[in-house]
């Protein structure tokens, strides 16, 4: 079973926190996923198989062509941005990584 | 349904506004209830000079589709308070043909789930009976058709959150290819499967609705180029393609306990019996067992992946409630940390943890395998067979204290074959086939890619053998 | 002896209407979240849609830097989370990038130098951070601008190796025109990675990040300061950490944080961006658009055209002064008389107008007929330079400017022939010069003098052909 501390870590890179009984569930919920995942990695030749981003390719697809198009205003950008300053986003202050 | 009135509206028996108003009020009326809404509007708007058959019908769209001026929410805390400042293409299509949005319905939180339970603003319930749940992710969208508040709403699809609840409320739940519908300004969950679609009452409703919001778009690279070609027109030919098939492994009876589901496949079979009868060729076929105890996994792995990545958006910086702290990670943890409930970090952390670099070939990278295999042996069925016909569950919509109740492994595979459509982008309905102790059961058709037409015009002969076309809540089962 | 190991990162920001994934446009302002669309702001909802030009220009970057390409277009996902990046990823490519295993020759202290190109990938610019005392401000314009990044291998063992690759790759820009690669607007920036090791070594040794330089100047010193402060920690005993550091203005570096463990970006294929397969045809396209670049063309200059090192340098430097260089010479121009007329009129004459060479009235095609009538002793070289300078003076073809002069020009032969008679008569010195000494050079004086006696209306040519004549025919009738 992976360990409840390794959960943790991985939520706290995704930005968010969870109890302590919610890391037991998901304990049970990835020792589940784990076990079935470990069913479909015994597929003979499973390894040969590429794999597969798209349901479905096709050959006529093409790239956008480079006009401007429809954008935004500074109002609609800021609408739903709580703070802001001189029409930017407000946020405390950022040490540069 | 559509056609009746758009000859209403059209004889001027009635207009478009008294429409409008009664669904409103009806829409409130339930909403205790059943609480499919997440907004109603309280006003009338139209597109002037808009003449399309859909011109002065209401309906709704599922909260996760973006409307601007008007709330948004996916049903989580995280987008509590967003109003987003622009259409999304299926919500623009609609008010060019001048439909009248009602209201934004109710899902399960950011459409990762497939209860109706799991909406911030609460759960959902089935309108044939308020103990059982509607399922999801699309369950207002379900409720407000089967209630008939709407003759059409437009949900979305990642696994089967349309085709699912529209088999537990008594509706047709289509989605189309992969790309005929645009999907911009859907909220993604998990892009490389979601689709948008369709509930309406009947099969010809969704034609008619999904030709209206088709077509190729240029805000979505992965949407289809477009085709001459009317569905609703389609559906008055004579139809050529009757080959369908059904897999052996889901519909074999024998390895079922469950009473509930012994009674619904019997009624399937009975009812492909009655198919047989009007002329269609239904084979038995047999399917992999170890890809079919695989769809259910490779579905999670994917769509916990891509949701994962998706919803990194969700920071509360740029939009939604803004998190507390004193430097910029403490405001985005905690407003992630607060803004999604416990079923979604769950999902993400499963979801990242299946991205790292050291799990990724194990985990990701073997399901994406998977889903290939899946995919190539339904494109191998479709070589000799039209449409692969199925239950599209074990039984009626489940109550809400047996849902938490231990389901077999085969149980497990009945329940989410439906996926199946969202690995190949093929296109796939639910149309209501019978009850089941006195609840709803729907029956799935799924056909080839680009073919839309053709399992619509399918799935239009099948309706006529059911005999539940126009199916609402209320109306006596025969 | 130690040595350092470079590796350099260059980010450069390319030449479109607009942007990568969206159709907001790409142009630099200093108005903050005026050119954003929902797509650069990351709203729920949104998709990518990869620009043609952007991919054909990262393309054509990564084919004249001799890379490998992909048989089509993919983009991946970089999962992280910062303030800047409004996804919470950024599209970027891993999998197929636009270019692999590339290579550009630099020449250093007279030496030409190999730089090997790792890959070259297209992505998005992030959004801008402007800090202020306790709070930062961010400005999504700048969000999904295309970027391309070039990954150096660690070749480069000097903060010359390093500044001359820079400015060569900038001029790769230029040439290509898929950037103005303009460091002071932040289009152009640069990642240093640096260790030092002992010549007998042969492993590396622990490498020092510094990221985001813009200036070239600032990346000299901070290699340079590198260099010896890396030196020094090895030579004294002492050990170098993994490092971010960051370089100040008083041309030292400061450490930012020790490096902890890599971040998992946890990459996968961008799944709303299928596959665009790219033909045969299509690359053969692009090449076509390739010019020569710049160390091409000054080898050629120097081989073809027997062109000083010093000649080929300054018209091989830009991209429009050479392209324009070559338009006079591919009319058949003279190449000693074009490079002439291009290093001295036409160079001067920008620099002091303080304009671009396509703003220059004098066309290629102009410059030529003026070259060409020189050549044909129609007029002094001397002459055409001043026709120039009148031309770009009052905005008329220089060849109309001769074509009037030469229609008042004095071309009787008699009429000439009794003007420069008077003229020997009365410049009795120099037509002794000519014939006890031999002096030629009078050719010039008495040529001046018909000049001056014509008000410069006496065709030169003719006018010297008749000098040489009479004053032989002079120095003769004294012989017999």
């Amino acid at each position: 079973m992976i360990e409840k501390e390794k959960l943790k870590e991985y939520a706290h890179k995704l930005m968010f926190d969870m109890k302590d009984e919610e890391y037991e569930t998901l304990q049970k919920e990835f020792d589940v996923i784990l076990k079935q995942m470990e069913a479909i990695d015994k597929i003979p030749n499973l390894h040969e198989v590429s794999p597969m981003t798209f349901p479905f390719l096709l050959d006529d697809r093409s790239l956008r062509e480079d006009e401007v198009g429809d954008y935004l205003t500074v109002g609609e950008v800021l609408s739903n941005a709580k703070h802001q300053v001189n029409d930017q986003v407000k946020v405390p202050k950022v040490v540069e990584e | 349904m559509i056609d009746e009135l758009r000859k209403q509206l059209d004889e001027g028996s009635v207009t478009s506004e008294e429409l409008f108003e009664e669904a409103v009020k009806s829409a409130k009326e339930v909403q205790d209830t059943y609480n499919p809404f997440v907004t109603i509007l309280d006003k009338y708007k139209i597109r002037r000079r808009a003449n399309s058959i859909l011109t002065g019908i209401p309906y709704t769209l599922k909260d996760n589709i973006s409307t601007s001026n008007i709330l948004t929410t996916a049903s989580s805390n995280i987008l509590k308070d967003y109003v987003p400042v622009y259409d999304a293409t299926v919500y623009q299509k609609l008010k060019k043909a001048g439909a009248v949005l009602v209201g934004k319905t109710t899902l399960d939180e950011l459409a990762m789930g497939g209860t109706g339970t799991t909406a911030a603003t609460g759960v959902v319930r089935n309108p044939w009976n308020s103990n059982c749940l509607i399922g999801g992710s699309s369950a207002g969208s379900a409720v407000s058709v089967a209630l008939g508040i709407v003759p059409f709403s437009i949900g979305s699809d990642t696994g089967d959150s349309i085709r699912k609840p529209a088999s537990f409320g008594g509706v047709v739940g289509f989605k189309p290819t992969y790309g005929r519908i645009s999907r911009y300004g859907l909220f993604a969950f998990a892009s490389s499967l979601d689709h948008v679609g369709v509930f309406t009452r009947s099969v010809r409703d969704a034609a008619i609705v999904t030709d209206i919001i088709k077509g190729y778009d240029a805000k979505d690279m992965t949407s289809l180029k477009d085709e001459d070609k009317s569905y609703t027109d389609e559906l008055e030919k004579p139809l050529t393609h009757k080959k369908l098939c059904y897999i052996k492994e889901i519909c074999d009876i024998n390895q079922y306990n469950d009473p509930k589901v012994i009674e619904t496949l019997r009624k399937f079979h009975d009812f492909i019996d009655k198919c047989r009868n009007q002329g269609f060729t239904v084979d038995e076929v047999s399917f992999d067992k170890v890809l079919l105890d695989a769809i259910y996994p490779t579905y999670m792995i994917i769509s916990c992946a891509e949701a994962t990545s998706n919803n990194a958006n969700l920071t509360g910086i740029q939009f939604g409630p803004r998190g507390d702290g004193n430097s910029i990670d403490e405001v985005m943890f905690s407003a992630r940390t607060k803004g999604f409930s416990e079923l979604i970090k769950r999902r993400f952390v499963l979801g990242s943890y299946i991205l790292q670099k050291e799990n990724q070939e194990k985990l990701f990278l073997n399901a994406c395998r998977c889903r290939r295999l899946i995919v190539d042996r339904v494109n191998e069925l479709f070589k000799d067979y039209d449409g692969i016909i199925l239950p599209a569950s074990g039984g009626g919509a489940p109550s809400f204290d047996s849902s938490s109740e231990q389901v077999t492994d085969q149980q497990l595979i009945l329940e989410n074959h439906m996926a199946i459509g969202n690995f190949g982008g093929f296109p796939s309905i639910t149309i209501p086939f019978t009850f089941v102790k006195d609840m709803p059961v729907g029956i799935n058709i799924t056909g080839r890619v680009m073919e839309d037409d053709i399992l619509l015009h399918i799935a239009n002969e099948v309706e006529k053998i059911t005999g539940l076309r126009g199916l609402k809540v209320g109306d006596r089962h025969v | 002896m130690y040595k350092a190991v470079i590796g350099l990162e260059v980010h450069c920001e390319l030449d479109t209407k607009s942007k990568n994934f969206s159709s907001s446009p790409n142009l630099f302002t200093e108005t903050p979240n005026i050119h954003v669309s929902a797509v650069d702001l990351g709203l729920p909802g949104i998709l990518p849609y990869p620009n043609k030009e952007a991919v054909r220009k990262a393309l054509k970057t990564a084919m004249a830097l001799h890379c490998e390409n992909p048989d089509e277009v993919i983009f991946d996902r970089k999962n992280y989370f910062y303030p800047d990046l409004p996804k919470g990823y950024q599209i970027t490519q891993v999998t197929k990038p636009m270019g692999r295993n590339g290579y550009l020759d630099i020449m250093v202290g007279g030496e030409k130098k190999r730089v090997l190109i790792h890959q070259l990938h297209l992505e998005e610019d992030t959004a801008s951070l402007d800090h202020f005392s306790n709070y930062s401000l961010i400005d999504y314009n700048r969000s999904g601008i295309p970027l391309i990044e070039i990954v150096t291998e660690p070749c480069i063992s000097s903060a010359d190796e390093a500044v001359t690759f820079l400015e060569d790759l900038r001029d790769v820009f230029l040439f290509l025109g898929v950037s103005e690669a303009r460091s002071n607007y932040g289009q152009m920036r640069c990642d240093v990675n640096i260790s030092v090791m002992k010549d007998t070594d042969s492993e590396f040794g622990t490498k020092v990040e510094m990221k985001n330089i813009n200036a070239f100047t600032s990346v000299r010193a901070a290699i340079e300061y590198e260099i010896k402060r890396q030196t020094g920690l090895l030579e004294s005993g002492g050990k170098v950490i993994q490092e971010t550091r960051r370089i100040a203005e008083d041309g030292k570096t400061y450490s930012m944080r020790e490096k902890v463990d890599a971040i998992d970006y946890k990459y996968f294929i961008e799944p709303n961006i299928p596959p665009v397969k790219l033909s045969d045809e299509f690359y053969e396209e692009l090449k076509g658009e390739i010019p020569e670049l710049k160390l091409e063309r000054y080898e050629k200059y120097i081989e073809k055209y027997q062109l000083s090192e010093y000649d080929a340098g300054v018209l091989s430097a830009k991209r429009d002064i050479s392209d324009y260089f070559e338009e006079v010479l591919s009319y058949g121009s003279d190449v000693e008389l074009t490079v002439n007329f291009v290093t001295s009129a036409i160079l001067s004459t920008i620099k002091k107008l303080e304009i671009e060479i396509k703003d220059l009235f004098i066309t290629p095609k102009m410059l030529s007929g003026v070259i060409d009538k020189v050549k044909n002793k129609e007029i002094s070289l001397d002459h055409g330079k001043k026709i120039l300078y009148q031309a770009i003076e009052k905005l008329v073809d220089p060849n109309e400017i001769i074509k009037k002069q030469n229609l008042h020009q004095i071309n009787d032969e008699d009429e000439l022939r009794k003007i420069i008679e008077k003229v020997l008569d009365e410049n009795d010195i120099q037509v002794r010069q000519y014939i006890d000494e031999g002096n030629t050079y009078v050719y010039n004086f008495f040529i001046g003098k018909v000049m001056q006696k014509t008000n410069r209306q006496a065709n030169p040519n003719m006018s010297l052909d008749i000098i040489k004549e009479e004053l032989e025919r002079r120095k003769n009738n004294e012989s017999k």
